[in-house]
């Protein structure tokens, strides 16, 4: 039941690219010795922003990896704009990478680590210059340019990743877990920075193991774990899927246990907990609109005073987890 | 399933540097290199190590005055820089030429630019051999200093074999890192690896009077020695050449000495070989995977 219900958002197997992808998998496996990185993944990805999720060892940097070209799929083909990735530098002009890892030339300045990147990438002199001066003002470390990473904190040693990234202008960027392990200022800078290459029109895969996050990023996901695609699409359209399957709704109410009598013979209802210290109640509904939509109703009914109605089924993590332990 | 944008990707235009090779990209890699180099702890350990010959011919002049000069420039020049300390620096450099980056996991950086695989080992090659060339130069110059200045020997003489040392010696060192060089991309133990072949090919193989000798670079770098400098000092009863004595190359004894390789050859023999490896390595640079994080280094 459950695979069925993931072909409905997953996409079709086979890869047909059209003139809106910007990354393809077909039929991608890689392996480590042993060990299984992607399994078989097949997908593409459009423009705009997309979340890449998945819990530690799901397989995301083996993906990105995969994406630009740093790893040789075991199996399958991957291609970015078009065009292999493997063993296609000229590709990488119009690819930026954010990795993982918190790696540097540590004596380097700020300044000096993007304009090397920069030179790297091949632009002039003076276009090196241009475009280190603007990516380190875009990302906010103007101010610190001149000191050198190893002094840097994490917040600072992020953002100076996201300029490297960023500096030849690339058209789809890959950032792996941008936002680990900084404040939450910098969080909030370095996802008003992601939004705004959207909006510039950059593609942007993102990763992240942290759900709401990327749902704050963009509602387009991408799930895997142990290297399978788990799910892909619209938060909504996922959120959809859990609706087949049984959808957990928390009301917070006095009285608790004279409504549960009440909805136990309503015959969506699929169980119903009271939750500790009878504050409220967890139902269990296979229908959560038509569910949500007889609440008022129930209400007016016989005058139950429900304070507060969420599900935690509403947000990614939920989403997650959901299909995780499936 | 995932909805997509309108906007149409055009595939990637003309109006970017098509080819992956670009002047300026490549010079910045090899300046990085450089830099790198500088701000490791690599060259003041070599400058300790590649100071011993100087230290020590100055130890012997000071305490031994009936040494002949010749003999200590034989032995430090050309036993100790050749044989010990060339090896060690050509291994500590350039094991850590693309090793060092994956270690550290900057190499992304690297890899993430449009410079092909086999170019990025190239030019750091090229770095490398230009930063052991240096230090062999500079110590060889300090190596004869210490021997020969405030003597009464002819200093035109010396400066010529000092040359002919440097560049015998700059030759060797090529060949040293182009094989490190390769042999740091087939084996992640590199060091060990790296001494081992220091201590049985160029320690033990090459002082063994058999065709083994020439798969060594000391002994090409011998034969070229023994073929532009004499090594023959007056001694208490008589005259001795001090290369045909150690390094088994005395035509008295050896009739067919003639027959091996010229000068000529040797040179060529071992450019021909650091051609090959730095080849190999470019090749096998451009097929190759550089795991930074993956499930094998969680």
């Amino acid at each position: 039941m459950y695979s069925e219900s993931l072909d409905q958002i997953s996409g079709p197997a086979e890869v047909k690219p059209d003139e809106t992808t910007i990354v393809a998998f077909h039929d991608v496996s890689k392996w480590y010795g042993n060990v299984i990185g992607l399994n078989k993944l097949t997908i593409r990805i459009p423009t705009g922003v997309t979340g890449l999720l998945g819990p530690n060892g799901a397989g995301k940097s083996t993906f990105l990896q995969l994406a630009t070209g740093q790893l040789y799929p075991s199996q399958g083909t991957v291609e970015v704009l078009g065009q292999s990735v493997w063993n296609n530098p000229s590709l990488n002009h119009f690819i930026g990478l954010c990795p993982e890892q918190d790696a540097f030339y540590e004596w380097m300045t700020g300044w000096d680590f993007v304009h090397t990147c920069a030179r790297l990438s091949g632009l002039g002199r003076a276009d090196a210059r241009d475009a280190t001066a603007r990516t380190i003002e875009s990302v906010g470390m103007t101010k610190h340019k001149d000191r050198a990473i190893r002094g840097y904190s994490k917040g600072m040693r992020q953002r100076t990743k996201m300029a490297q990234a960023l500096v030849h202008s690339p058209r789809v960027l890959f950032l792996d877990e941008p936002m680990t392990g900084t404040d939450p200022v910098a969080r909030r800078d370095l996802m008003d920075i992601i939004q705004r290459m959207g909006d510039e029109g950059k593609s942007v895969v993102v990763s992240s193991h942290v759900l709401h996050e990327v749902q704050s990023l963009t509602p387009n996901i991408i799930l895997l774990n142990h290297g399978r695609l788990l799910a892909e699409g619209k938060v909504r359209q996922i959120r959809d899927l859990i609706d087949k399957h049984p959808h957990h709704i928390v009301l917070v109410c006095d009285g608790c246990r004279k409504l549960a009598g009440r909805l136990v013979s309503w015959s969506d209802v699929e169980g119903i907990r009271v939750l500790d210290g009878d504050r409220g109640l967890t139902v269990e509904t296979h229908a959560p609109d038509a569910f949500y939509s007889r609440l008022p109703e129930l209400s007016l009914e016989d005058g139950t005073a429900i304070k507060e109605v969420y599900s935690d089924d509403d947000n990614l993590e939920a989403v997650f987890k959901y299909l995780v332990n499936k | 399933m995932t909805t997509a944008s309108p906007t149409q990707i055009a595939p990637p235009s003309a109006n970017r540097p098509a080819a992956g090779l670009s002047l300026s990209s490549l010079w910045t890699l090899y300046t990085l290199t450089l830099r790198q180099h500088q701000h490791g702890k690599r060259w003041m350990i070599m400058a300790i190590l590649m100071l011993l010959p100087a230290g020590l011919a100055i130890l012997v002049r000071g305490t031994a005055h009936d040494v002949p000069r010749i003999a200590q420039e034989f032995v430090f020049a050309f036993m100790f820089i050749p044989q010990a300390l060339l090896p060690l620096a050509a291994l500590i450099y350039a094991s850590g030429m693309i090793q060092d980056e994956q270690e550290e996991q900057t190499i992304t950086y690297l890899l993430m630019r449009p410079i092909p695989k086999w170019a990025i080992y190239v030019v750091k090659l090229l770095a490398t051999l230009t930063v052991t060339i240096f230090l062999t130069v500079i110590f060889t110059a300090l190596t004869y200093a210490a021997i020969y200045l405030g003597t009464d020997s002819n200093m035109s003489d010396v400066l010529l074999r000092c040359f002919k040392a440097c560049l015998l010696h700059s030759l060797a060192v090529t060949a040293y890192c182009c094989l490190f060089g390769l042999l740091s991309l087939i084996t992640k133990r590199i060091l060990i690896v790296g001494i081992l072949y220091i201590a049985i090919f160029e320690g033990l193989f090459a002082n063994l009077a058999f065709g083994i000798r020439l798969i060594t670079v000391i002994y090409y770098a011998r034969l070229i020695a023994y073929h532009t400098l004499p090594f023959i000092a007056t001694i208490p009863g008589g005259t001795e050449n001090f290369a045909a004595d150690a390094w088994q190359l005395d035509i008295a004894t050896d009739p067919t000495l003639d027959t091996y390789p010229h000068m000529g050859t040797c040179i060529m023999v071992l450019v021909i070989a650091s051609i090959i490896c730095t080849a190999l390595a470019a090749y096998l640079c451009s097929r190759r995977e550089f795991h930074v994080k993956t499930p094998e280094k969680a």
